[in-house]
C-alpha cells in the first residue's frame, strides 16, 4: 500500500470572515457529483457574500478538466445572475497552469479577476528576496562552513542521502554538501528567482551534479511528502513572521524517521572588544528592527521549543561562534560591512529612522569591523543550530 | 499500490538520481537529426499496460500521470514545476484514453524528449468510429479559432467533451497534436509539449 491510498486528495474550505473559498490538493474527479459537497459550499458562499468572493486555488496542486469546468462554470453563472458581485481567484506562480488556466475566467466575464498572490509572503521579502543580498550570503556561507561540515553529521547528515535544502538562496550550501558528504540527491528550494538563475549558473559553470534547484513557497511546497532523510532550512525560519508554518512543511516533506536541521541567530549576541559597549547597543538595535518588520533575528535559542511544538524528537541543539579568527578576518569585516549596508540604510530609512539615529546605528557596525580588524581584537557572531527527527 | 494491476515499464533512461547527472544539459545539448531531417526524439521512459486493467479504476490515471512526471522531470532545470505541469496533461490523456469504447487491448504511454520538448505517444484500443472521431477533433484543434472555441466551451453548459480536453492542450499548454496509424483497432494519440517555455 503506497502513500496514494492515504493521501487526503482534496479539501474545499469556506472562510466566512474573509469572503474566501479556497480548493486545495488534487481534484480529479471521474464525475461531477464526486464533488458535490464542494459545489455546494461554493453555492452557499457565492448566496451569502457581498461585494467580493476570493477564491483560493494557491494550494490546488492539479485539477482535471472535467473539475475545472464545473468550478468555472457555477463562477460564471454567478457572475450573470449577479453583476453587483466580484470574483478574485487568487492563483500561485509556483504551480505554473493555474494562472494560465484560471486567467482565461477573466477573458470570459470582466468581475473576475486572477491574482497571483506571491509577490509577498513576508513583510521584509523586499530587502531580503532580491539583489543586495546575494553577497553577504556567499561570504556568510564560507563562513560557517567551516563549523558546519563538522557539526552536519551529528544531525544525520552522511553520504548516500537524498536531501532537501529549503530557502537555498544563491545555493552555496547546497553545492558545498554535494562536495563534502555526497547526498544521492539535493533538492534546492528558494522563492527567489535571481538567487536560482545564480545558483543554476554556478552549477553548469563548475559542472556541478546531484542538485536540482527549483522554485517554490517554503509554506506551501509542490515536493511530497516523506521523502527526503535531512532537510535542511538555514537562516530562514527566523525571516518569517510565522516560523511555524515553515517547520510543518519541513515536518511534512521529511522521512519518519528522518532530519529536520536548522540554522538561526540571535543577532543581540554578536559581540566585540574593543568597542564592545557600542557593538552591543547597535546589534540590540538590530533586533528590535527586524522585529519592526515581524522578522525574529533572535530566534536561534527558541529552536528547541519551535520543534518541540512541530512535533520533532530527539532534539538536539548546539551553537557555535563564527570569529575574525576563523579565517581571513577581511571576510568578517565585509559581512558585518553588508549588513550595516541594509539594515542601516534601506530597512532603517524604511521604519523611518532619523540621520541621528542612523549614525549611532551605524558606528556599532563600524566598531565591530575594527575589533575584527585590529591585532589584538576579537569579534564574532553566534549561530544556533538544532536538528529533530520526525517519529517513526 | 495499484491492487491486482500488472503493468510494465521500461526505463530508458537511468533511474533517478542518476539521472541528475545530466541536468539541465538536454536542452542545450547537441541535437540529433534522422535521415529525413526530423529532430530525433530521444526514449525516456514506456508504460504498457492491459487497457482492461487500465479502466478498472479511475484512479489509475492520476497514478500514472503522477508517477511518470515524476520519473521525467528530473533532468529538467526545475524538476519539481515540470512535473506538476506534465502530470495536468498527460492526465487529461489519460482520462481520454479511459473513455476508450473498446476494453480490449493494451495501454502503451511512451515519453520521448527533444531539447524543450516532452513528446507522449499513447496508444490504446479504439473503435473505428472513435478514431475517426479523434482525427476530425485534432484537425479542429488546429484550426486558428481553436482559443474562441475553448473560451465558448467553458461558459458552455455540458461537461467537457474529449474534444475540449484535447483543445484545451493545445491552449493552455502550448501543445501540438496529432493522430498516427497503430496497428489494428487502436489509436496513437502524439502530442507534443514545450513545457520548459510555460
Ligand atoms: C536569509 S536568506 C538565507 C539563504 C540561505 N539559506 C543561506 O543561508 O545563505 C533567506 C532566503 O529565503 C528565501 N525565501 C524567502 N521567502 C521564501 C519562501 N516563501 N519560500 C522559499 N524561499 C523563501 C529568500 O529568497 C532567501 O534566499
Amino acid at each position: 500500500m503506497g502513500p496514494y491510498d492515504l493521501l487526503p486528495r482534496f479539501k474545499a474550505q469556506y472562510d466566512a470572515n474573509n469572503q474566501e473559498f479556497s480548493l486545495s490538493g488534487v481534484v480529479r474527479p471521474q464525475a461531477i457529483d464526486e464533488l458535490g459537497p464542494s459545489i455546494a459550499l461554493l453555492r452557499d458562499a457565492i448566496g451569502r457574500v457581498r461585494g467580493v468572493l476570493y477564491v483560493n486555488v494557491r494550494r490546488l496542486t492539479q485539477m482535471n478538466s472535467a473539475a475545472f469546468h464545473a468550478f468555472s462554470r457555477i463562477i460564471i453563472d454567478a457572475c450573470r445572475a449577479r453583476p453587483d458581485l466580484k470574483f478574485v481567484v487568487i492563483t500561485s506562480s509556483v504551480v505554473g497552469w493555474t494562472s494560465r488556466k484560471f486567467g482565461r475566467l477573466s477573458g470570459i466575464e470582466p468581475n473576475i479577476t486572477v491574482e497571483e498572490y506571491d509577490s509577498q509572503f513576508y513583510p521584509g521579502q523586499g530587502f531580503l528576496e532580491e539583489g543586495a543580498f546575494v553577497p553577504i550570503l556567499r561570504t556568510q556561507t564560507k563562513m560557517t562552513w567551516r563549523h558546519e561540515r563538522a557539526i552536519l553529521p551529528r544531525h544525520g547528515m552522511r553520504p548516500g542521502i537524498v536531501m532537501a535544502d529549503i530557502c537555498c538562496g544563491i545555493g552555496d550550501f547546497a553545492v558545498l554538501v554535494q562536495k563534502e558528504f555526497q547526498p544521492s540527491r539535493i533538492v534546492a528550494l528558494d522563492h527567489s528567482m535571481s538567487s536560482l538563475s545564480y545558483a543554476r549558473r554556478v552549477m553548469k559553470e563548475f559542472d556541478i551534479r546531484g542538485i536540482e534547484y527549483t522554485y517554490g513557497d517554503a509554506s506551501e511546497m509542490l515536493l511530497d511528502e516523506a521523502q527526503f532523510d535531512l532537510v535542511t532550512c538555514r537562516h530562514s525560519l527566523q525571516i518569517f513572521n510565522r516560523p511555524e508554518l515553515i517547520l510543518k512543511e519541513l515536518y511534512r516533506i521529511c522521512k519518519p524517521g528522518g532530519r529536520v536541521y536548522i540554522t538561526n541567530e540571535k543577532n543581540s549576541h554578536c559581540l566585540g572588544e574593543p568597542r564592545a559597549e557600542s557593538i552591543r547597543w547597535t546589534y540590540n538595535e538590530v533586533a528590535k528592527l527586524f522585529r519592526h518588520f515581524e522578522m525574529d533575528v533572535e530566534l536561534g535559542p527558541k529552536s528547541r521549543r519551535y520543534l518541540v511544538e512541530a512535533g520533532f524528537e530527539d532534539i538536539h541543539v548546539e551553537s557555535f561562534m563564527v570569529t575574525n579568527l576563523d579565517g581571513d578576518p577581511q571576510d568578517f569585516a565585509d559581512v558585518i560591512m553588508a549588513w550595516a549596508d541594509v539594515y542601516a540604510g534601506e530597512m532603517a530609512t524604511r521604519r523611518g529612522d532619523g540621520p541621528e539615529f542612523i549614525a549611532r546605528f551605524r558606528q556599532g557596525f563600524q566598531d565591530h569591523i575594527f575589533a575584527a580588524l585590529h591585532p589584538k581584537g576579537y569579534a564574532g557572531w553566534p549561530i544556533w543550530v538544532a536538528s529533530g527527527q520526525r517519529p517513526q | 499500490m495499484m491492487g491486482a494491476v500488472k503493468f510494465s515499464i521500461s526505463e530508458v533512461m537511468a533511474p533517478p538520481g542518476l539521472i541528475s547527472t545530466e541536468q539541465g544539459n538536454m536542452p542545450m545539448g547537441p541535437v540529433q537529426y534522422d535521415l529525413r531531417g526530423e529532430p530525433t526524439f530521444e526514449p525516456m521512459i514506456q508504460v504498457d499496460m492491459e487497457i482492461k486493467a487500465f479502466v478498472s479504476a479511475w484512479k489509475h490515471c492520476d497514478y500514472v500521470s503522477t508517477y511518470m512526471a515524476r520519473m521525467i522531470g528530473q533532468n529538467r532545470s526545475d524538476s519539481v514545476r515540470h512535473s506538476n505541469l506534465f502530470s495536468s496533461a498527460f492526465n487529461e490523456l489519460l482520462e481520454v484514453a479511459f473513455r476508450t469504447r473498446l476494453a480490449d487491448g493494451e495501454l502503451a504511454c511512451r515519453v520521448s524528449r527533444h531539447g524543450a520538448t516532452d513528446r507522449i505517444e499513447l496508444t490504446f484500443p479504439c473503435l473505428p468510429g472513435e478514431r475517426q472521431f479523434y482525427q476530425e477533433a485534432l484537425s479542429q484543434v488546429a484550426g486558428f479559432e481553436a482559443k474562441e472555441r475553448y473560451l465558448n466551451s467553458v461558459s458552455g453548459d455540458l461537461a467537457p467533451s474529449r474534444e475540449i480536453v484535447l483543445l484545451e492542450l493545445a491552449v493552455d499548454y502550448n501543445a501540438t497534436l496529432w493522430v498516427e496509424e497503430a496497428d489494428g483497432d487502436a489509436i496513437k494519440l502524439v502530442v507534443d509539449l514545450p513545457l520548459e517555455g510555460l
